[in-house]
């Protein structure tokens, strides 16, 4: 239950730090996507339950921060946990290099979402230079989570002596992503 | 059975569908912000103003660090400049006391109306069988052994050994000096020997004249060595006591030898310092 309570903190204290992040490092050009990272860990790492709360609450609080229009990156949060979970039930999720594909290819597809959404049902204008700050950005998060993944393991390690997330769903024959 | 089953789709599928509702309401009324994205953006504002707080902080203490790299360069360059301007300083400082002292120089040369050879001390020679000094000026500059050497204070000695561009003058304190001199006051006449440490030692004035401590001891003028009146030092004690005819008096030179930079050569009368150098050379 302790959980739930904190998901809206945790949420907020992850959105407001990207976007300090990202205006320190990049002065706003470039979104750093934490938020995203941390979806798709839930999404790997969690129960149904628990994953979906993360991503409802994430995706509000970053619709709420961004000023964009309410829903839009919650829909978008959702399908990426969706599918980063029907993902981890076929995968074992463990190999570096799955995770950071894997990031950013939700991070286009969080992308193109966003922009769609902006283009043709808000009908605003996207920037020239979008497709390079969108490649950029997600080669960005593809790094980043690796490194949130394996920061992530070496916590809970540390803590609890084990990995508290298993990266293979139990009950599921996934197939390793080492093979 | 079927709800069972398909529990999970289900769920997936109720809030998707919670959320297209939510995303489709918004755009379509684009209704201003609710509670729930107050109490966000209200829970958000505290954290917010945390990282930029310690975001603040780094780069104030970065900014800092980097004034403080500039300082440094900046400190090392001014003292530098410093050492430089100090070094500039000594050097006009040096200057100056050479001026003063050449001036000093200048004006004994025009009280003695004598011609004169300026020259300036090159070395020194303190050691127990001698006390010498070596000057820049030689026989092109028409010196000849022999010739008095004074400074602001006084006599000071003697030509002895001269090569074309250097002299040796040997000091009134070297023991194998010997110089006619008076006491001002009573114009009593001895010579004074160079008795090393000690000064001077006149020699060859009887007991029953009136010598005293504190007089002024003065060329006399005799021998043709030395012009009358230069001066030489002070009586500092009189032994009226000692075995003998004469007196046995003590001199303190005026000059100090360890000090002199800068002395006067007197010439011959009549000999003027660039003819006598051309007929020399």
């Amino acid at each position: 239950m302790i959980f739930y309570f904190f998901i809206p903190f945790m949420a907020i204290g992850v959105v407001v730090f990207q976007t300090v992040l990202s205006d320190l490092l990049f002065s706003g050009w470039v979104s750093i996507e934490l938020s995203l990272i941390v979806v798709i860990y839930a999404g790997f790492r969690m129960d149904l339950i628990k994953g979906m709360s993360l991503a409802l609450v994430m995706g509000f609080v970053l619709d709420s921060i961004s000023g964009t229009v309410e829903g839009l990156f919650t829909l978008a949060y959702l399908m990426i946990f969706t599918m980063s979970f029907f993902v981890s039930l076929r995968m074992v999720t463990e190999k570096q290099y799955l995770i950071g594909l894997f990031s950013l290819f939700c991070c286009v597809l969080e992308s193109l979402l966003v922009s769609l959404v902006d283009r043709l049902i808000l009908s605003r204008e996207t920037s020239a230079d979008a497709l390079l700050i969108l490649t950029f950005q997600a080669i960005l998060t593809g790094f980043l989570s690796v490194g949130f993944f394996y920061a992530m393991r070496r916590i809970e390690n540390s803590i609890y002596g084990k990995a508290l997330q298993p990266s293979q769903r139990p009950g599921t024959s996934g197939v390793s992503a080492e093979t | 059975m079927f709800f069972k089953n398909y529990r999970t789709v289900l769920f997936i599928g109720v809030v998707f569908l919670a959320v297209l509702l939510l995303l489709s309401y918004n755009i379509k009324y684009d209704s201003a912000a609710g509670l729930a994205k107050k109490a966000v953006l209200e829970a958000a504002t505290p954290v917010q103003k945390f990282f930029t707080f310690c975001i603040n902080g780094v780069e104030n203490a970065w900014k800092r660090y980097i004034h403080l790299v500039g300082l440094e360069e900046e400190n090392r360059q001014l003292k530098s400049k410093i050492d430089a301007l100090q070094a500039e300083l000594l050097l006009y400082k040096e200057g100056n006391k050479e001026a003063q002292r050449l001036k000093g120089l200048l004006a004994l040369g025009k009280e003695l109306s004598y011609p004169s050879v300026a020259a300036r001390v090159i070395g020194r020679q303190q050691a127990a069988l001698s006390k010498t000094i070596w000057i820049d000026k030689g026989s092109s500059d028409g010196l000849k052994p022999g010739f008095p050497v004074i400074a602001p204070a006084g006599l000071i000695g003697r030509l002895t050994d001269v090569t074309w561009h250097s002299s040796k003058v040997m000091l009134l304190i070297d023991e194998n000096s010997n110089v006619d001199v008076l006491i001002q006051r009573t114009r009593v006449q001895g010579i004074a020997r160079g008795a090393g440490s000690r000064g001077c030692v006149v020699k060859y004035i009887s007991k029953i004249q009136d010598v005293k401590e504190g007089d002024t001891v003065l060329t006399s003028g005799m021998s043709n060595l030395f012009p009358k009146g230069l001066q030489i030092g002070k009586v500092s004690y009189v032994d009226r006591m000692d075995v003998g005819l004469f007196l046995h008096i003590q001199v303190v030179p005026f000059a100090d030898f360890a000090k002199i930079e800068e002395v006067l050569v007197l010439l011959p009368d009549g000999q003027t310092p660039s003819a006598a150098g051309k007929k020399e050379r």
